[in-house]
Parts: C-alpha cells; structure tokens; sequence
C-alpha cells in the first residue's frame, strides 16, 4: 500500500510540474506579441510614463497616424506595404513555379549526382543575407536595379528557390508514380499528366512551399534593407527603421506597423499549419 | 534514338539560371573584390590587386577573431539551448491531451515573426526606461532600473533570450511531428520490459526522435544569419562591441566604413561558416536516417 | 485484331541486364499470364508493352503495329496497377470518365461508357466518392473499370490482387475472368503467385532471371514441366524431387539405396550412371486405396508419416523417403497418427525423371 501511494503522489506532483511548465512556456511564447499588440493601442504619454502604468486605456492614435500618410512622424506606411504586397506575391509565385519544377525533378528522376545538386542548392540558401548584400549592392548599382522591385523580387526568387524545391519534393515523392504512369497510360502527355493528376493530389504541399516562401519575403531585412533606399521601394521590415529617430523611438507607432506586419503571416499560417509540419519532415525524413 | 538534353536538367534549369545570377554571379564578384583595397568612395580602387592582404588583416585583427569567437559562442550557446527547450516544450505538449491543437498553434507563433520585428519587440521589452522587464521589476520594489541592453553582458544576455524565443518553435515543432509519428509498441515492450521512464526515453525516444532534431538543426543552420536583424536593432554590436558578431562586423565595414573588399573578405569566412554549418548537419541527417532505415 | 508479339526484347539498366531477348507472340483475345518469382523481369516486360519503361532491344508490336518508340497514349492500352493508382482527388466517377476526357470525347459519350462500366463492375452506388472512402476490393473494381472505360486493345494487368486480403482476392480472380468473358480483349496479366496463374490464364509464361523458362496452357505446365524450376514452382504442394542414381536395370537408386522403377517415357533415354532428380506430385502418391488406382504401371513405397494435415477431403501426409521431406495426398482419409507407417502407391505414369545437372526434363523423343 504505501508504495502505491509514494508512487501516486509522485505522479500528482509531476502533473503539477507539467501544468506550471506548459504555462511558463506559453506565456514567455505569447506575452511578447501581446505587449506589442497591447502598446499599439495605448497613447504614447502613458507608454513612456514614469512610474508605468499598469491599467492601460485605449486609443487608436497610432494607426489614425500610421493610416494618415504624413501625419504624425510621416512614415508612408501605404507605399512600404505595397511594396511589401508585390514584392512578396511575385516573388512568391515565381519561386514556387521554378521550384516546383526543381522539386518534381528531384522527386521523380534519376541522376549521377543527385544528392550533390541537392545540398548545392541548399548551401546557396546558407549563404548569409548581410554577406551576399555587399556584392549584390554593387551589382545591382551597376546593372541600375537597385532601389526598384525588379530587384528586390528577383533576390527573393533566388532566396525562396532552394527551400521550395526542398519542400516540394518531399512532396511530390509521396505521390507514387504509378499515379502519373496511369495517367500516362489514360491518354496524358507528361505535362498534362502533372497539371491533371499529380499537380492537384500535390496541392496543400506547394501551398504550404508558397506560404514559407512568402513569409521569407515579407519578413526578409538584411538584403531588402541594403537594396532599396526610396520609398518607392522600401518593404515593411525596412519602414519599421522609420520610427527610430537618432535618440528617440516611436513606441506606439512601431507597434501599429507592426501588428500590420504580423497579421497577414498569423493568417496564412493558421491556414496551412498542418501541411507546413508534414511538408518540413517529409522533406527531410523520407529524403 | 533521339539524343535530347535529359527531361530533369531542363526541370532544374531555371533554378540554377536565377541562382547563378543572384548568387553565384556576386559571389564570384565578392571573391574577387576581396582581393582588392575596394572602397565605395573610391571606384578605381576595384583594379588594384592586393592579393591575400584582406584576408592577412582580418586574420591578424583581434577585433575579427573577438567577433568571430563570440559568433561561435553565440551558435553554439543559441542552438544548444534552443534545441533543449524545444525538447522540453515538445515532450510537454505530447503528454497534453486536452488543447493540443491549440497549443500546437501558439507555439508556431514566433516563427511568423520576422527577426526584424523580434529585434524590434525585445529592444522595448529589454529597454531600461519603458520595457516590461524592468516596468515590472520597478513595480515589484526594485529600485534600480537594469540597464539591459546597455551592459555588455547584460545585452548578450537579451540577445540571445531574443534569438531563443525565435527559433525555438522550429526545434518544438519538428519534435513533435516525430513524437506524433512514432510507433507505440517498441514504447510499451520497454515499460513491460523495466525501463524507467528515463531509460525509455534515452533508449527508444530519442534514437527516434534524432532525423527530426537534425532537420530542425538542419533547418536552422540554413538560415543563421538571421541572428544579425536582431542584433542590428537592439544594439548595433554595441554597447562599445560587447555584441559585435561576425555579420555586424561585416555590414559597419562595408556599409559605414565603405571598405567593401575588406567587407567582403568577412563575408567570406561567414559564408565557410553558415555552409560548414549546414554540411554538418546534413551529414547528421542523413547518417541518423540511414541509422533507422528510412532512406529511400 | 489486337495480338502482341515481342521479339528479342531486351531490358538493360546500365551495366545490369533485366530481360534478356524474350520472344512472345499472344494471340487475339488470349489471356496470357507473366508469372515468376520476383526480380524475374515480369513486371519490367508488361512496363515495356505499356510504354513506362523504354525498350533497350528488339521489337514490341501491338496489332501488327511496332509500337517501341510510342508513348504509353498512342498504344491503345489500359493498366491496372498493383496499388491501383487512382486518382486521389477525383470521385469515382471521374476517376472513371478521366480518359476520355483527355481524349476530349463529347460529354454524352463520356456518360455512357462511364455508366455502362461501372455497370459491368456495380459501381453505380460508389460513384460520388473518393478513393479513400472505398475498400480494397471497391478500389481494385474502380481500377478495373477505369482500363474498361476506354475500349482498349489490350489490358495490362500488374500484379493487381496482390494488396488484398486472402478472400477477396478469390473473389476477384472470378471477376477478372467473367471480366475478359464478357469484354473478350487481349489481357496481359503479372503476378508471381501460381495459384492466379493457374486459375486464370488461357496460357502461362513461366519467367527467372530475364528468361521464359516455360510457355505453355496450366495444364502443360503442370504436368509436363521442362525442368525442376517449373516442377516445384507450378503446384501447390511443390513437386517432390528425390536425389537418385540410374542404375543398370533401369531403376533409379536414391541416396538410402532403395530402389524405384523409372517410368516408361524416359526409360530408354536415360544413362546407367547418370545422376537424376526423381520427381512426383502429393497426387501421384498414396497410402493404398487411398487416391491412387491400380491402373498403369506402380510401385510400392513403405513410408513412415511424420506429420498429418487433416484438410477435410483429403489429408495431406508429411514423411521422409531417403532424406528427404516429401508430401502425400490422402484421399477418403482415416485418422492417422504420427510415425505410423505406411504403404503408398505412386503412380508411375505422372512421375519425372529430371537430369541433376541441367536440371531439364528427361522425356523420350
């Protein structure tokens, strides 16, 4: 009897250790994003008060400002995120059309080498951003296309190619090929097959690859940061610099912009989150 | 009968075509110009060939190897932290059986957050005046107002907190897509067989778990360098370089000091190291694979 | 007129040899089935009448018609995979119409042949599903009705029972061979297992290692097989081969020194001396008055039972003759009991006399 109940008690104690852990856990995860969310919303006098204070009140100050255009601080909030709309969506579509024909290279052929292309690939997506900004600068000043969104899609294209032939891949290989043969067999020319049978069955995979992409672009600094100068061309990531001034920050209004940020990548994400999961081990397990 | 290029190269095609442009091309560029005296102010400097100067000066600047050392340091710190916790976040989250789902979601928040933005979130929250962190110190009776991202080992401190909170979900999420894959018999063979759940753990558990940790690891190391948007916006490398990693180092030369050879120069090692990094855990993932037999 | 005829047909993948020069000629309407054990280059030989694999060497014809630079498309064929391969994202219906949709056939055409397919197979409840949503046996129907839609000239089947479970696939077997009944096409079957082989096929090609070994009605296969591969590969229990000498009175003398009489067609092309591998099926050899008749020429064997599978009609009896394992049948059976011993006929007529050598049949002429 009394090693049941040594064993029962400590099995209540470690319920109660998992319960604190988890709840630690999610709050570190959770209380960052809602103080940003929470300091969007309150006036910037009570933000910088001194003692804080801990009752906020409500005010939509911060995005009438950020909306406004020149208003308070003049940061051109609608220009960056146009900016940042285009840039990410074409990029987006190109790297997922270029790496899904990468991907469903890998996935369906047979070649000397494979897997050496295949880590190639991913090591030009190891290069540092801040390393590559510095002859890109210099390039692209010479080829006159700094500072447009020609250019800034185009590194983003390069910078998304390799993940997405990653991810497709791994899904593309799930599907067998017997599925492309019968369809073959059906009638289909190869392309038709794809577009018909294997393009479809492998639709949430290349969503979840298109997601990924688009938040690489959108959330991308060091390059967009050294690229773009005007604000005909500056993304998001780069605008939030906007509220720092040489000794003072904009608090309040860097918290707007940046609840502007994060809202289109929270959606997308809950959209595909199951898929993303199964796509990144797919890719690397089944390799 | 028909001699063609193979079906699969033209597949692959434009993705070599963009990435030799993008990258190969710079990189060449880059390799080149860091073998010059190349200053932005100074364009003609680009035809002096100075030979392996650059490389000479960095390997003997002490400021190089103090950046360089602590950029190690900071991987090695970040990534073995970031890989326990997302250990422990994972395993808690596998016992839950009520709101996992949920869970599962909240834990894949900071990963939509882009690194800019997390310099930015943590740079408030660590600010001496105006930051959470100290607002509730000074409201729970301490009078000193910590100086944050002030203090040099205070700052590393922050940064990494920052980098941490991150990328763990990276390592949390992948461990659970491997504790949800894996098989339960072998689990139970050993509970009936006398492990302690310890024992079950270091000898079932994670021997499963392994590819999916180094396609975290994977994962992440393609993508290091992110670390420098945080460490941009919080401190610059400051407070007097007590944060100067690598790619800082690299960025205020080029950028600030306009010596883009030298600048380049860095990059360099930078690159050796990102791709060093990522070849080792390639290598992992795939001898780990091949050790459970899921290779195709 | 849809025969098939492959001549010399080679399969090489780099320096490896898959199918090495296989002639086959299959006639208008025949049910022909490729069947060995696996790596024999069965399935990579129906892969190249299909048009998935290229060809290395030799010709395929389908109709007269040299198809082996055509793509799978222009070959008029229909596959049944062996998981099927249905499209996962389409509803049965679909599944079904998907050819002739490809080939742009008017929508009424396209309702017709769909509904008059799935008709023949009683689909019509299935027809707004998804694969997934159906069973093994519903899916192997769709599959099947998929290659029927399209009026093909010829029907490749790759080892398409063998995802089922023991039952089902019995009950398939019958619907795949009222299926070529009713549609009457050409059919090219794969499978490695001898029962479907033997149940199904007008005519069995016997494959290993890239070659036919045998070709033949199932019947020739069984009871003439041209080497002991054939012999224990066809039939179920193997036939039992016992190692054995010829002697100068025409006898053959096994390892324990026991004696048995050679039967009459190969008894004078044999050699005294020659080292032969004795062979005769469970059928041919019974416990006295229990299977075997009196007719045709005999012999006795005294057999010690180690083991006994009572299988309702008859019993299959398990014991060693020159040590050797070797099966018997028993029909009419009576109880028996391990290490009983017993006397057994063999039928001398069904038995064969193999070269243990080449391993080739010993007939006369």
């Amino acid at each position: 009897m009394d090693r049941n109940q040594a064993h029962r008690n400590r099995r209540r104690m470690l319920k109660g250790l998992h319960f604190v852990g988890l709840f630690l856990v999610m709050s570190i995860i959770c209380i960052p994003g809602l103080w940003i969310i929470l300091n969007s919303f309150r006036p910037t006098v009570e933000i910088m008060a001194k003692p804080p204070v801990w009752n906020p009140s409500f005010t939509l100050d911060h995005y009438r400002a950020m909306f406004g255009g020149a208003g308070q601080g003049g940061v051109p909030v609608f220009s960056y995120l146009w900016n940042s709309i285009v840039i990410s969506v074409t990029s987006t579509g190109i790297a997922v059309l270029i790496g899904m024909s990468g991907g469903y290279a890998f996935a369906r052929y047979k070649f000397s080498g494979k897997s050496g292309y295949f880590v190639g690939l991913m090591l030009f997506r190891a290069v540092p951003g801040v390393a590559l900004s510095l002859p890109l600068f210099i390039v692209f000043a010479k080829v006159g296309i700094i500072d447009t969104h020609f250019g800034l899609i185009l590194v983003y294209v390069a910078m998304n190619v390799p993940f997405t032939i990653w991810l497709t891949d791994g899904f593309f290989r799930q599907i067998p090929k017997e599925l492309h043969e019968a369809a073959e067999i059906d009638g289909c020319t190869r392309w038709q097959a794809f577009w018909k049978v294997e393009f479809p069955v492998a639709r949430s995979g290349v969503a979840s690859a298109a997601i990924f992409a688009f938040l690489t672009s959108w959330n991308e600094f060091a390059l967009a940061s050294q690229l773009t100068r005007s604000v005909g061309s500056k993304t998001m990531p780069v605008g939030l610099l906007d509220f720092t001034a040489e000794f003072t920050i904009n608090w309040g209004g860097m918290c707007a912009l940046a609840v502007l940020m994060i809202l289109p990548a929270l959606i997308l994400t809950f959209i595909v989150q199951k898929h993303l999961i199964a796509g990144l081990t797919f890719g690397g397990v089944k390799g | 009968m028909r001699r063609r290029i193979p079906e699969w190269f033209v597949l692959l095609m434009p993705a070599f075509i963009v990435i030799a442009a993008v990258v190969l091309i710079p990189l060449i560029f880059s390799l080149y110009s860091s073998f010059t005296p190349y200053k932005l102010t100074r364009p003609s400097t680009l035809w002096t060939w100075i030979g392996e100067r650059n490389y000479e000066r960095i390997l003997t600047d002490w400021k190089f190897w103090a950046a360089f050392g602590r950029t190690i340091l900071f991987l090695t710190i970040a990534l073995n932290l970031e890989l326990i916790f997302g250990l422990g976040i994972a395993l808690m989250v596998n016992k839950v059986t009520w709101g996992q789902r949920t869970l599962r979601t909240v834990l894949m928040f900071p990963m939509m957050f882009s690194p800019i933005l997390v310099g930015f979130q943590f740079k408030f929250i660590f600010n001496d005046n105006v930051g959470l962190v100290n607002n509730v110190l000074q409201s729970l009776g301490s009078d000193a107002a910590l100086p944050w991202l002030v203090d040099g080992k205070l700052a590393m401190f922050s940064i990494l907190f920052a980098e941490i909170w991150m990328s763990t979900s990276v390592f949390a999420i992948l461990i659970l897509a491997g504790l949800f894959a894996m098989p339960r018999d072998p689990l139970e063979a050993a509970k009936v067989d006398g492990c302690t759940p310890w024992q079950s753990f270091r000898h079932i558990t994670l021997p499963f778990l392994m590819p999916f940790i180094y396609i975290a690891m994977t994962i992440r190391s393609l993508d290091v360098a992110r670390a420098y948007d945080i460490v941009q916006i919080m401190t610059g490398g400051g407070p007097a370089r007590r944060t100067e990693l690598l790619w800082t180092l690299m960025s205020r030369t080029g950028y600030v000091d306009a010596k883009m050879g030298l600048a380049n120069a860095m990059g360099y090692v930078s690159i050796l190291l990102s791709i060093a990094f990522t070849i080792y855990f390639f290598r992992k993932l795939s001898a780990a694979r091949a050790e459970l037999g899921m290779g195709a | 007129m849809t025969e098939v005829t492959l001549s010399n047909v080679i399969k090489r993948y780099g320096e490896h040899q898959a199918v090495h020069g296989i002639d086959l000629e299959i006639r208008d309407g025949e049910f022909v089935v490729l069947v060995g054990p696996s790596g024999c280059g069965k399935s990579t030989t129906l892969r190249m009448i299909a048009g998935l694999e290229d060809i290395s060497g030799g010709e395929v014809s389908i109709g007269g018609r040299v198809v082996n630079d055509l793509p799978p498309r222009e070959r008029n064929i229909s596959m049944v995979f062996q998981n099927y391969a249905l499209y996962p994202h389409m509803c049965v219906r679909e599944n079904l119409g998907f050819s002739l949709h490809i080939a742009k056939r008017p929508e009424s055409e396209i309702t017709s042949a769909v509904n008059e397919a799935a008709a023949i197979l009683g689909l019509e409840e299935l027809m707004d599903r998804k694969p997934a949503a159906l069973s093994g046996g519903q899916r192997q129907r769709v599959a099947m009705g998929r290659a029927i839609v399209r009026h093909p000239d010829v029907f490749l089947f790759d080892e398409p029972l063998s995802n089922l479970d023991a039952k089902l696939r019995t009950q398939m077997r019958v619907e795949i061979k009222k299926l070529h009944q009713k549609v009457g096409n050409t059919i090219i079957y794969v499978t490695h297992d001898q029962v479907e082989a033997m149940t199904l096929a007008d005519r069995i090609v016997l494959m290993r290692d890239g070659h036919i070994v045998q070709v033949g009605t199932p019947l020739e296969l069984f009871n003439a097989p041209v080497n002991t591969f054939v012999a224990t590969f066809i039939g179920s229990p193997p036939m039992n081969l016992l190692d054995g000498v010829v002697t100068e009175n025409r006898t053959v003398r096994l390892i324990d020194g026991q004696e048995l009489p050679i039967p009459s067609s190969p008894r004078e092309s044999v050699q005294p001396g020659q080292k032969v591998k004795y062979g005769f099926r469970a059928d041919n050899l019974s416990p006295v008055g229990h299977g075997v008749s009196d007719e045709g020429e005999t012999a006795d064997i005294a057999l010690r039972i180690d083991l006994s599978e009572p299988l309702g009609t008859e019993t299959l009896l398990f014991a060693t003759l020159a040590s050797t394992e070797i099966q018997c049948k028993m029909l009419n059976p009576r109880p028996v009991t391990s290490g009983e011993t017993m006397t057994c006929r063999l039928a001398l007529e069904k038995a064969h006399i193999f070269d243990a050598q080449t391993t080739q049949v010993i007939r006369s002429n």
